[in-house]
């Protein structure tokens, strides 16, 4: 139950706070796009190649990071009842201290410059430990603590520990203390990162969205109260099992059948949430929930993936396979998921804003535009349909990159550059709404203090 | 007077724009009653700056009845603690 019994728009941040983040994910996309129409089938090469690294961390940090990041800020007020403290001034900071140190980032992996690598790591690392201290705070003083909640402490946690890793390979100090197995603590960092930050917070956030937003019944009860504790323990396990194998105390094939477990507690979860959709209520087609149901239904693919690659050495030591995996996971699911949120994220916090104003106003005489007024459904499809192209297209450009790479980069962009029109329409509507209203508080001089 | 609205198909923002809507129609003595299958924290605030007083209730199915009135409506109030008690 959403906890919004003294929701106030004072306890939110500005809007100006959440739609930076918002804004900037589709700015990474087109960059991540123009890489892949200049460099081509040079990025699917092989997953350890430096430009494939600094594109993966453009959607990583840049796209999904950065809309989670600003979607947490402003949602915990209305998901945990406890707002961050200092929001304007943390969100500020961690927008711009992500921002550039992702900018760093992928020119430090493009150019080798240690001195933008140490600026990256510095900027990732105060930006990422700003952002955790925050939301922890906030998600300490809950009161009443939910699925939701443990689900996004869990997935805070991961944040910090996909961090440290990541600060960990990157600042070289492994290498110089003559560490040598450096692919399996990348595939840790990644875990965390793609599991625990990115599949936790998914979680988490979907007991609340999917019945709210998609009309659908709700999750099953004992399903919300152990899955995200289960598999961030089950994580854990995983994480000193591959320890014990870089250590050689133990056999590769361990961890591998352990992670199999960790990956059928996500099949669960995405099978359970498609077939929430499928007794929807309402049935009228949504884009959101499209976008969700693709994202859901990469969870079984990128399984399925994971599983024939280890069941066959012949595909697992393809370096088609991990890109193919890496693929379905970050755009299939991870890019998916966001974009639809997005969708829902910016009309609903725009109108409510602006409904709010209304009524303090008690002004009936400028209208406020309705959620589907915001961003339209012909340009969301439009968009959604550009993005599945794209999707397609960087699938086949694992297997056939001369082929598709390009293509890729082309449906990418232009879904990217829909996606930011559509956000900079529904936000210049919010503007000129805002306007509007402060207007007419001008005119009959009602004291508004709750301007953005 | 009753006028009851079902909004318990709909997805977010549209049940709280029909209410907000619903209450502009309502006449003196005229009492709102809201069907929701959530109850509806986000409309409470909006109620109060709009002069609406309002109390909600557990339904038998699982969901929430919200009843709203206009808050000098002493008339609407008297018929609103008939339905509730």
């Amino acid at each position: 139950m959403l906890n919004t019994a003294n929701l106030s728009l004072d306890q939110a941040p500005p809007i100006s706070i959440p739609f930076r983040f918002f804004l900037t994910a589709p700015l990474f996309g087109l960059a991540a796009a123009g890489m892949l129409l200049i460099n081509g089938p040079d990025l699917f090469l092989t997953r350890w190649s430096p430009m494939t690294l600094g594109l993966t961390h453009m959607l990583t940090l840049g796209m999904l990071a950065m809309v989670m990041c600003g979607a947490l800020l402003q949602m915990l007020p209305v998901l945990a009842g406890s707002p961050v403290p200092k929001v304007v001034a943390v969100g500020s900071i961690c927008h711009l201290m992500i921002t550039l140190g992702t900018v760093m980032l992928v020119f430090a992996f493009l150019s080798g410059s240690a001195i933008g690598d140490a600026v990256a790591l510095g900027m990732l690392g105060g930006g990422i430990i700003l952002f955790f201290v925050a939301v922890m705070i906030a998600l300490w003083r809950v009161k009443s603590v939910s699925a939701t909640v443990v689900a996004i402490r869990l997935a805070v946690v991961s944040l910090l520990i996909t961090l440290l890793l990541g600060l960990l390979l990157g600042s070289g100090i492994l290498g110089t203390m003559g560490f040598g197995d450096i692919a399996s603590l990348v595939d840790v960092h990644l875990g965390w990162g793609i599991f625990g930050w990115i599949g936790l917070l998914l979680i988490g956030i979907s007991y609340q969205v999917v019945p709210m937003f998609q009309v659908t019944p709700e999750y099953p009860s004992r399903l919300r109260r152990l899955l995200a504790p289960a598999l961030f323990i089950g994580m854990l396990i995983w994480t000193a099992l591959v320890l014990g194998e870089i250590f050689g105390a133990l056999n590769e094939i361990v961890p591998r059948i352990w992670m199999f477990f960790l990956l059928s507690g996500f099949v669960i979860y995405a099978v359970v949430t498609v077939r929430l959709q499928l007794q929807r209520k309402r049935r009228i087609p949504d884009i959101t929930m499209m976008f969700w149901r693709t994202g859901m239904l990469f969870v079984p693919v990128c399984a399925l993936v994971w599983v024939a690659g280890n069941l066959s050495p012949g595909i697992g030591y393809n370096p088609h396979y991990n890109l193919l995996l890496g693929v379905s996971l970050l755009l299939g699911v991870g890019v998916s998921v966001i974009n639809g949120m997005l969708y829902k994220i910016v009309p609903f916090l725009s109108w409510f804003h602006l409904q709010n104003r209304q009524m303090g106003l008690m002004c009936m005489t400028v209208k406020v535009p309705n959620m589907k007024e915001f961003i339209s459904d012909k340009a969301a499809r439009l968009q959604f349909r550009l993005f599945l192209l794209a999707l397609l297209s960087a699938l086949l450009a694992t297997l056939r990159p001369d082929w598709f790479a390009h293509l890729a980069g082309l449906f990418f962009f232009a879904s990217n550059a829909l996606l930011l029109k559509n956000l900079l329409v529904a936000m210049l509507r919010y503007r000129e709404t805002n306007r509007a209203l402060l207007a007419y508080a001008e005119s009959v001089r009602v004291p508004d203090g709750d301007v953005d | 007077m009753e006028i009851q609205l079902d909004v318990s198909m709909l997805e977010p923002c549209e049940p709280l724009e029909q209410t907000l809507e619903a209450i502009k129609q309502l006449n003196p003595g005229d009492y709102l009653r809201v069907l929701h299958r959530r109850e509806p924290h986000l409309l409470y605030p909006l109620l109060e700056k709009s002069g609406f007083l309002w109390r909600c209730r557990d339904d038998s199915s699982g969901g929430y009845e919200i009843f709203i009135w206009k808050t000098d409506d002493v008339a609407a109030a008297l018929d609103v603690d008939s339905a509730t008690s």
